[in-house]
This record gives structure tokens, sequence and C-alpha cells, in this order.
């Protein structure tokens, strides 16, 4: 092994509406959204969360639903 | 007719007896209109994320109804003009619910064939014993 390059372990990313066949994403369901959503309010990416196209797509509406009928924050306190 | 959501917030401030009033009013308008109600779900007080019109508490009430489309129109125009009500959202469920339906349906066919063939697979190492 060179010395320069640093190991890591990747952690391996997986969209959980998948896994767990989760086919509609339903905007009252605010704990589910939350952990898409740090405190700032803003929306987690794709990159990070690994989170399927489709299913970004649809959670990206569920949450702005949630935004308007202040379920959820627009911004971070 | 479609299926219909209704999320609708209410001013907490508001005495009860004109919060029941703007709700039935709303519900008139359905049964009016020989629309059918399926379910009402009622979350009670609860605090907003952000203030609406210097509010930080809301009541939530979701409904969900048949009613034929132009109906929406008297709905959401009640909506807007009843002081009671700070917020509201009608989703047709129909179409929110197609795809889950197209899914579930793949999903469902995907394991069944996994199960034949796991059943067909236990079928022949029977065979060669």
């Amino acid at each position: 092994m060179r010395p320069h390059k640093k190991r890591f372990r990747r952690r391996v990313k997986v969209c959980r509406f998948t896994v767990e066949k989760i086919n509609y994403i339903d905007y009252k369901d605010v704990d589910l959204l939350r952990e898409y959503t740090p405190t700032n309010g803003k929306i987690l990416p794709r990159r990070v969360t690994g989170t399927r196209p489709i299913f970004q797509h649809k959670l990206t509406r569920a949450i702005k639903r949630a935004r308007f009928m202040a379920l959820l924050p627009y911004t971070g306190a | 007719m479609p299926l219909y959501e209704l999320g609708i917030i209410v001013d907490p401030e508001v005495p009860p007896e004109d919060e029941t009033s703007a709700l039935e009013r709303l519900e008139g308008i359905i049964t009016e209109a020989d629309g059918e109600m399926l379910g009402k779900d009622t979350w009670g007080r609860r605090q907003l994320a952000y203030p609406i019109q210097k509010k930080n508490y809301g009541v939530y009430h979701f409904w969900r109804f048949n009613v034929s489309g132009d109906v929406l129109e008297k709905l959401n125009f009640e909506m807007r003009t009843n002081d009671a009500v700070m917020r509201s959202l009608i989703l047709n469920m129909d179409r929110e619910l197609r795809r889950k339906r197209k899914m579930d349906a793949k999903y469902e066919a995907r394991a069944a064939k996994k199960a034949a063939k796991a059943e067909a697979k236990a079928k022949s190492v029977g065979d060669e014993d």
C-alpha cells in the first residue's frame, strides 16, 4: 500500500424508499420528512442520502407541501 | 368522482362554535354536490413550523372525500373567504396514488415470481433425492 493514500471505508448509502417499499410519500408524515431536512430546513441532496431519483422527486414535493402547511419550516431557526 | 384529500388549518383563537360552523359549511358544500365523505382526521392544536397571520398554533383537520371536480372551486372560495381558515390544501389522491398502485403491483409481481422460483427449486431438489 502506498503510504500517501489514505484508506477509508465508504459508508454504503441505500435508498430508504426502495428498501422499505414506500411507494407514496405523504406530506403528513412529518417524522419521515424530517430525516431529509436538517435543522437549517434545507432538503438534503440525493448525493448525500442516496435516495433514488424517483423518490427524491416525490420527497421534495412532499416536503414542499409540508412547508406550505406549516408542518416543516422554510428556513432554520 | 375522484378521491380528494383536504388539509386545513383552522385559527385556534376563533370561538369553537365558529370553527364547527366553518367546517360544517365546507362539509355542506361537499354533500350538497352529491359528494361522499370517506374519512375525517383531526390532529388538534399543533404548533406551526412558522407563524401564520402572527399565530403560532393551528388546528389541523384532514378529510378524504369523493366529489366532482367543479366543486373544488367553490370549496376553495369558501376557505379563502372564511376568516377561521388559515391555510388549506386539496390534493387529488387518485392522481397521487396512481403511481403507487402501479409500483405496488410491480413489487407484488416480483415477489410472486421469486416465490414461484423458490418453490420450483425446492421441488427440483426434492426430485433428485
